[in-house]
């Protein structure tokens, strides 16, 4: 008897059915990711070694213009640009750039998608994990920074993939939410876009936060990302444990943006294939 | 009796197109809250229901924009349904729009990998057929060459070989036999035929009426999205023939 049965009317289940999905392909987007991963510099002389030169040269760029041209300095031994490159590797690598390919993700797979019965999830969560990849190799960087110019590695380094996992998950929802409005107004990408460059400012990336006066502060600390970044830097580099508040923060924020995505994705993406 | 490979219950397919094309978001948002927003629906397929039984070949002629394309997506589970119920039943292959399956930039080896996996098998599986498959093809040669250097016909040889490796239950087929050079053209057609014989379903859309009428068991005659005709294949291609 045959065993694999397609049946359009099937009832789905909004949230075990994705997950279910993204564990039986697992497979599959394992090597969507290396696609992901080698094909943005296949025809570069250089290749793979983009994901490291880039983050790399970014950093190089803001430490010429902040170190140098503003005087910035790191604070209590931790030089400025460990603090730097832990928040744009955080913020700008891993949640900005990987909420936009999360959020396009259906748009960059449409070629599969309009031939081939693959789920949604597949191409949300390849960006997602494509992104936190690059933050992975980003972080051996600066590691290795961390080793040259102070503060050295704390032990709790191994505690990193705690926000880091946090993060896949909140970069996860919010882009699939992105991905579902995208479906039917592209120019959901453009606003996004300005969207997370102030989120990204909103966090003390480069600047220290005793700049920010007392009246703002609520507005910085608000924002989860604050939260997220706070527990990865004191993993990190700092060797301490950020605020309790911060956590539940980033936990209950990553559970949350996760589940209402995938509930809000699997409902929508499905109609992708027929605007297409 | 088995239960029939397809089940078409009822099926309708609608794109609904926004009436007075609004651009931007705002403009929607605004007439969507002023519930003037008007949809109008482009019914594609109008209650069509059908079965193919197990080892069937089943076909489907008709005019273009009849719906044919967009009934094999729907078998394929690429469209959902707009109304209506389909039940597929076996590992699926769909030989639709071939060499576009491939990613010009992968190499072909990469290609196969990647194709098989999203077809439904697994990685380790696939990189074990890169070989087999890329002798059937005739491809040994340029396995490590990114796609994009191949030409239209080997691209197609190598979407093919790989969408007939994984010996599927049922074949959904677009147009494919008229794919590549003569030589290939019969490769494949033989490929088909003795998976056939194997006892694979197929469901195929085709323009040529030669081949419908001798390879088909059975035809249908789509017209508008409505199902005008289906049985004998000689019978309807012979009507099909005199309305056109």
């Amino acid at each position: 008897m045959t065993q694999l049965v397609y049946d359009s009317a099937s009832p789905q289940h909004p949230l075990l059915d994705p997950f279910r999905n993204m564990w039986n392909k697992r497979g599959l987007i394992g090597l969507l990711v290396a696609r992901d991963l080698t094909l943005r510099y296949k025809r570069s002389v250089l290749g793979v070694w983009w994901t490291i030169l880039n983050p790399l040269l970014t950093t190089l760029i803001y430490w010429l213009v902040f170190q140098n041209i503003f005087g910035r300095q790191g604070e209590d031994g931790v030089p400025f640009v460990v603090y730097l490159l832990s928040g744009t590797l955080f913020v700008s690598t891993f949640f900005s750039q990987g909420v936009l390919a999360c959020g396009t993700s259906l748009m960059g797979g449409r070629n599969i998608l309009s031939k081939v019965r693959v789920p949604g999830e597949v191409f949300a969560v390849t960006a997602s994990v494509a992104a936190a990849v690059n933050f992975a190799i980003g972080l051996v960087i600066l590691a290795g920074i961390q080793l040259l110019q102070g503060p050295g590695i704390p032990w709790t380094i191994v505690l990193v993939p705690i926000p880091l996992l946090a993060m896949l998950m909140f970069v996860t929802g919010v882009g699939m939410l992105i991905a579902s409005a995208a479906i039917h107004f592209y120019d959901v990408i453009d606003f996004v876009r300005v969207l997370l460059q102030l989120a990204v400012w909103m966090v003390p990336t480069f600047y220290p936060l005793d700049i920010i006066p007392d009246s703002l502060l609520p507005f910085i600390k608000i924002n989860p990302l604050f939260s997220y970044l706070r527990v990865f830097r004191g993993f990190m580099y700092e060797g301490t444990f950020a605020p309790t508040w911060n956590f539940a923060y980033m936990g209950v924020s990553a559970v949350v943006a996760l589940l209402l995505g995938v509930w809000v994705f699997s409902r929508s993406w499905r109609q992708a294939a027929v605007k297409m | 009796m088995s239960e029939p490979a397809i089940l078409v219950d009822h099926l309708s397919l609608a794109y609904r197109i926004a009436k007075d094309r609004t651009g931007s978001m705002k403009e929607f948002a605004i007439n969507l809250l002023k519930r003037q927003v008007k949809f109008e629906h482009l019914w594609a397929l109008d209650d069509v229901s059908f079965e193919v039984a197990q080892g069937e070949v089943f076909a489907i002629v008709g005019p273009n924009g009849a719906g044919k394309s967009s009934l094999l997506k729907i078998l394929a589970g690429v469209l959902p349904p707009t109304d209506g119920r389909v039940v597929v039943r076996g590992l699926l292959s769909p030989l639709i729009e071939l060499s576009g399956g491939m990613n010009p930039e992968m190499t072909g080896r990469e290609n196969i990998v990647l194709f098989g996996t999203l077809l439904g098998r697994e990685p380790q599986v696939m990189r074990e057929r890169v070989q087999p498959i890329a002798e059937w093809a005739e491809l040994t040669d340029f396995l490590d060459h990114p796609v994009r250097n191949y030409s239209t016909g080997m691209a197609s040889r190598l979407a093919f070989a790989i969408a007939t490796d994984v010996k599927p239950e049922i074949l959904i087929v677009d147009e494919v036999l008229s794919v590549g050079d003569e030589k290939f053209r019969r490769k494949s057609t033989k490929r088909i035929e003795q998976l056939i014989e194997e006892g694979a379903t197929v469901v195929l859309v085709s323009h040529n009426l030669g081949t419908v009428t001798s390879m088909a068991d059975r035809v249908m005659w789509l017209e508008r999205g409505r199902i005008k005709m289906i049985g004998d294949p000689k019978e309807v291609v012979d009507a099909y023939r005199a309305s056109v």
